[in-house]
């Protein structure tokens, strides 16, 4: 019996236990008497605990246990909650993080026991419990024994022993050891049976030799049995000892067992003993499989490879959108094909076909773009706990309000954003928000704010961290500045104030004065800038000195495939993104104006520059100066450009590819994509051109 | 099991390796045939601005956009000349990822023992023994093996 084919199930399923948990935590920091909250709790805890179990990860299961019991006697009312509870609470999350990142690399949860942990739980236990409750406790505990016992018949008496199977139990009688019967049977509700009786087998294995296993080894594995299972050992330890270790593995209901005494007058018959040897190896087969299993799991682990992909959890109806316009895919090619190979090709009726097939692509894209979007509420959703302890790390008061934690990006996005979003919060509150007393001065409230907003804004999803902290001191970012190098006191002079705010992407740049340990170490904002611009993204910031800043991140919906303009320059065709470009203007030379070295044309009040496209792209155009011009204007946040280029082709559907990693200096060229004839077109990137 | 065939492969790498023979100009070049993942028809480049001048642009390699370099240019050899016979040889490389080369001809395919291959004097005077790792002699003809990470290299 092998667990590793539920591997993924149970760490997708941990993940959002253990996301659940700290939400649920988080809440019931601030409303410690709602019943809601610590049921869900209480519900994800025993849920973690029983599938680990399940799995076989003791020391995962034993933290889960003992975090069971606080939350329990949470429910109960005989434990408060307080500031100290929930620290070791979410240390132990931590600590059950830990295992299960342990499990993704290795399958193995690692050997660290947190001992500490669970004796701090038990201690907390041990405080709020008294004495009345502890006898209740037996009393429970007293009834709920009897019930069991009722339930269970003693089924391994029905195993009928063969004459090998005496021998067996007759010879280790005689070296001293007992024969035992058990039935163990296994809770309703559990779902991988099989995995329990795995579980016990292998426990039971450990304390004693199995010789009859009813049903047998393989129809366990397989689960074609009911909620019981019998076994027949053979153990020098005592009864008790094995029920025990039977009866640690969870969800189990009851394991009864007794010791088994046999007609000893078997051995007495000498013929009978080659019938024992032969009944030796027929032992065997029921315990050679579980022997296999370890091993092969011993293989497994030491292949040492991540054993578990990511994964996309899909709604199935998005599935059946899908498998719908793959069917009308299929329809659309054979009308096509039957259009074809009827004369007259050239008529209404073909081009009446692509565009059906054009529609139903359109769809089938839309539709696999949805199967990779996911929320960002998994990556935000840990922030309040760690603003939380932020908090008290910088001993100042803070709150995180968060809104459209539901904004879907792609996953692959959503997977990169957490250290950059991690990264500007901790910003905001260490470097952001100011101290009490100083809040207290300028008359704000004495909990400083911190903002998380999340919403999609056309192509894009912009996400906001904002604060009503100190903003950025732009006198100290530029003394700074020259303090470190970066820059020049005559190149500081002729610095705007956006320049300067700039100057806080610079690699190795940090304003506190101080270095703590949440922030400070200078490695910071250049790395959310690369990060976000890894990911096709922008960062923006503004800021108001007293009043607090705002972080703009921008990134782009999709990754993959975009609507295009496409556009010919010097005879070469390009690709220029939809989402960028806002009209396109037919512009006579005459229009042009002037400013310092720089070309720009007035519309609609608007001074725009103009970007010769042909120039940048060294290539000559292929129209004359007298001729007007296209201009194509696009916006880059509030900035706008006109691009000046020769002709239009038309608007397309591209899929973006990579230029590769040989390629990456042309930062004008965002990628390139491949043209219905075959033949490249290169992407150009309008916020570069800005 | 996968231990002993790398083991294997290496074993025959030391005593024998093949070689793509290709010629640029009037002289023949060999590549290590293990980093050869296709050879192509001249076809349409499209040209990238802003880059070194010896890569030629990109190609549509069955739907990958893949890079292609001229090794005259990064030889200092005149621009290649496109004939019938030019040809772009696709290498897959760790460091470089997957790029194309533009030959003015592929030969054949030889098998070289180390015994045959002469490692190269450094002559500091010409400018292409640096893409060079050594002299292959295949019977009376003598090949000059592409030192394929400093061809790729960017200067």
């Amino acid at each position: 019996m092998d667990v590793n084919q539920y591997l993924g199930i149970f760490l997708d399923e941990s993940r959002e236990h253990l996301e659940n948990l700290n939400t649920q935590i988080m809440n019931l920091e601030q409303n410690p008497e709602d019943a809601d909250t610590i049921n869900e709790i209480f519900r994800a805890a025993h849920s973690l605990k029983g599938m680990a179990g399940t799995m076989g990860y003791k020391r995962m299961q034993n933290l889960t246990h003992d975090m069971e019991n606080v939350f329990t006697e949470i429910r109960n009312g005989s434990l408060k909650v307080n500031s100290n509870l929930i620290d070791i609470l979410f240390q132990c999350l931590d600590a059950l993080d830990e295992y299960t990142n342990n499990i993704q690399e290795t399958s193995d949860e690692g050997t660290n026991d947190n001992k500490p942990l669970i004796e701090q739980l038990n201690a907390f236990l041990k405080e709020g419990k008294s004495d009345a409750q502890m006898e209740e406790q037996k009393k429970e505990a007293k009834e709920e024994a009897p019930k069991a016992a009722e339930g269970n018949g003693r089924s391994w008496e029905q195993i009928t022993l063969g004459d090998p199977e005496k021998h067996v139990i007759a010879t280790a009688k005689e070296q001293g050891k007992q024969a035992y019967g058990l039935t163990i049977r296994i809770q309703e509700t559990c779902i991988l049976k099989a995995a329990r009786a795995f579980l016990v087998y292998k426990a039971v294995e450990e304390k004693a030799e199995i010789i009859v296993c009813n049903p047998s080894a393989q129809d366990i594995e397989d689960e074609k049995f009911d909620l019981e299972f019998s076994l027949i050992v053979i153990s020098d330890q005592s009864l008790d000892e094995i029920i025990k270790a039977a009866e640690n593995v969870s969800e189990i209901a009851s394991v009864v067992g007794d010791v088994i005494n046999i007609d000893t007058s078997v051995k007495d018959e000498p013929e009978e003993k080659p019938a024992a040897v032969a009944g030796k190896p027929e032992t065997k087969p029921a315990t050679a499989p579980q022997n296999n299993a370890p091993a092969k799991q011993q293989a497994d682990k030491k292949t040492g490879k991540p054993v578990v992909n990511r994964t996309v959890r899909v709604d199935i109806e998005k599935l059946d959108v899908l498998m719908n316009l793959v069917s009308e895919l299929i329809i659309a090619k054979n009308s096509l094909v039957s259009a074809s190979s009827t004369e007259g090709a050239t008529g209404a009726g073909f081009n009446e076909q692509i565009e059906y097939l054009e529609s139903v692509t359109t769809n089938l894209h839309e539709s696999v773009m949805k199967v990779r979007m996911v929320p960002i509420e998994s990556v935000v959703s840990k922030f309040p706990r760690m603003i939380r302890e932020l908090s008290k790390k910088l001993d100042k008061k803070m709150e995180l309000y968060m809104t459209g934690e539901e904004t879907e990006l792609d996953r692959t996005v959503v997977d990169e954003i957490g250290d950059p979003l991690m990264h500007l919060l901790r910003n905001s509150a260490d470097h952001g928000l100011e101290s009490a007393e100083v809040r207290a001065q300028r008359g704000k409230p004495e909990v400083g704010s911190i903002f998380l907003d999340a919403y999609q804004d056309g192509n894009n999803v912009v996400i906001e961290v904002r604060d009503d902290g100190n903003g950025i001191d732009t006198e100290a970012v530029k003394q700074k500045a020259i303090e470190r190098g970066v820059i020049t006191p005559e190149q500081a002079e002729s610095m705007n104030e956006k320049d300067i705010i700039g100057l806080l992407f610079h690699a190795g740049f940090s304003t506190s004065t101080k270095v703590t340990d949440v922030s400070g170490r200078g490695v910071g904002l250049d790395v959310v800038k690369s990060k976000i611009e890894s990911l096709s993204g922008e960062v923006e910031v503004k800021s108001k000195l007293g009043e607090g800043s705002t972080w703009i991140i921008r990134l782009p919906l999709t990754l993959a495939i975009i609507q295009a303009l496409m556009v010919i320059v010097g005879g070469e065709k390009y690709a220029i993104s939809l989402g960028s470009i806002q009209t396109i203007e037919d512009i006579n030379p005459a229009e042009i104006k002037l400013v310092g070295n720089n070309e720009v044309i007035k519309l609609r009040g608007n001074v725009i520059p103009l970007v010769r496209l042909s120039k940048e792209l060294d290539i000559e155009s292929q129209k004359s100066p007298e001729e007007n011009m296209v201009v194509v204007i696009v916006k880059k946040g509030e900035k706008l450009a006109g691009l000046v280029v020769d002709e239009l082709i038309g608007q397309q559907e591209i899929v973006i590819k990579s230029l590769g990693k040989y390629i990456n200096k042309c930062k004008i060229i965002s990628g390139a994509t491949i043209l219905g004839d075959g033949e490249v077109a290169l992407i150009l990137d309008a916020n570069a051109l800005i | 099991m996968d231990q002993l065939k790398t083991v294997e492969t290496t074993a025959v790498a030391e005593e024998a390796a093949q070689y793509i023979v290709v010629r640029l100009g009037e002289e023949q070049y060999g590549i290590d045939i293990r980093y050869v993942d296709n050879i192509v028809r001249m076809q349409h480049i499209t040209r990238v601005p802003k880059v070194a001048p010896y890569i030629k642009g990109v190609i549509n390699l069955r739907g990958e956009v893949i890079p292609v370099m001229s090794v005259r240019l990064k030889m200092d050899l005149p621009e290649d000349v496109e004939a019938k016979s030019t040809r772009i040889i696709i290498l897959k490389l760790e460091q470089h990822g997957t790029i194309g080369i533009i030959v003015d001809e592929v030969k054949e395919v030889v098998t070289l023992t180390t015994d045959c291959i002469e490692k190269m004097a450094y002559d500091g005077n010409e400018n292409k023994s640096h893409f060079i790792s050594g002299i292959g002699k295949d019977g009376e003809e003598l090949i000059s093996l592409l030192d394929l990470n400093s061809v790729l290299l960017e200067k």
